[in-house]
């Protein structure tokens, strides 16, 4: 009896263990699926069809379409440079520049990756939208308030994701080369 | 009960609670693609019939659909069937400053993509077919008259082709969503 009772306890155990490691390694888009610049996250093979099996049940899960290579890249920041969590009671600067591109888009997404309703009723920043400098480098304002100049709103209290998508970018091809100095910065400028 | 054969009883427990969460960690991965009922393909089909061309709702706070998908991008797909013959894939471009098409099996995953670059008098267009069409379709190639299509196998018999054509300006989007409806999936006619 107490051996049937052990094993049992064993069993439910390791189930347990078995779908927290599950729930844990999908979270982000599975573990052998990311490359990371400076505070970015870059998924290099998204739908591709030899993706490995974390990225595919990742993908599954998620219900998202991501880029083809072809099309463009994503890349996802859930901290700042300094490795904090991105916290919606602060004022964010991402800048001075991005890679290279035809265009790019600079959203803010909750944890599940869908725009968060805000006031202003913006969800994205287009690199054919926004001001910039005489060389061409610009500030993006990512904060709760409003904020002068390029200003991108985050709607709810919650953790936020920032994602900027590369379209029709040379970068896809040489993804494992990218110089961190191409990716913007996300420097935080104060918290309220 | 001595204490090492208690200690031997609990390290074997654990042993096998450790192996059995590992069995179900990696018999989850590789089935939740299969048995995923919230895929991308899953809750594109629930936006309508998959006999004609589909506009995306706009990602939007209260337009949870497809995760991480950009607002100022405007989506529009067609599932295709290659059970009765292939499928040619039309879609004239407007004025749009960037446009693609990603081509995917039914599981979600990419199998091609072309971006506006790609065009041919102002449209992207591809024939898609199963391996074994396109030998048939390559038997009957008239060598003085050399086909000018791009040709794409596909390695699924099911599938969908999306669209995503950008919206420059926020005031744009528009015109960027009528340009992504009029993506066309038609079957091929047969060769004479």
């Amino acid at each position: 009896m107490t051996t049937l009772l052990k094993a049992i306890v064993a069993a439910v155990a390791g189930l347990a263990i078995g779908l927290w490691a599950t729930r844990a390694m999908l979270a982000n888009g599975g573990p052998f699926n990311s490359v990371t610049i400076g505070a970015w996250s870059v998924a290099t093979k998204g739908g591709a069809t030899d993706a490995d099996p974390y990225t595919r049940a990742s993908l599954a899960r998620s219900g998202e379409v991501p880029l083809a290579l072809g099309e463009g890249l994503q890349l996802v920041a859930r901290v700042d440079d300094a490795g904090r969590p991105l916290n919606p009671r602060c004022v964010y600067r991402v800048g001075p520049r991005a890679p290279t591109a035809r265009y790019w888009t600079l959203g803010v997404v909750d944890s599940k990756g869908f725009p968060i309703e805000n006031p202003a009723g913006r969800y994205v920043l287009r690199s054919s939208e926004i001001l910039r400098k005489a060389g061409g480098e610009f500030s993006i304002y990512v904060s709760a308030t409003a904020h002068s100049g390029n200003w991108l709103p985050v709607g709810a209290p919650g953790a936020f994701a920032l994602v900027l998508r590369l379209y029709d970018s040379p970068l896809g091809a040489t993804i494992g080369g990218i110089d961190k100095a191409a990716a913007p910065e996300i420097a935080r400028e104060g918290c309220a | 009960m001595n204490p090492r054969a208690a200690l031997a009883e609990a390290a074997f427990y654990s042993a096998g609670a450790l192996i059995l969460g590992a069995l179900a960690h990696f018999a989850l991965v590789l089935s939740i693609p299969l048995v995923a009922t919230h895929d991308a393909y899953n809750r594109l089909a629930e936006i309508g019939p998959k006999d004609s061309t589909l506009a995306v709702p706009r990602a939007g706070p209260h337009e949870g659909l497809l995760a991480y998908a950009d607002p100022a991008v405007a989506n529009a797909l067609c599932f295709f069937d290659l059970r009765k013959g292939p499928i040619r894939v039309r879609a004239p471009l407007g004025r749009a400053a960037f446009a693609s098409l990603s081509f995917h099996s039914q599981r979600g995953a990419v199998f091609y993509a072309l971006t506006d670059r790609a065009a041919t008098h102002g449209m992207m267009e591809a024939l898609i077919a199963t391996p074994k069409q396109l030998r048939a379709i390559i038997a009957q190639d008239d060598e003085d008259n050399p086909s000018e299509d791009l040709r794409i196998a596909s390695p699924t018999l099911q599938g969908f082709v999306l669209a995503r054509i950008f919206s420059e300006l926020p005031s744009l989007y528009a015109e960027a969503e009528a340009q992504a409806k009029s993506l066309s999936c038609a079957p091929e006619p047969p060769a004479k």
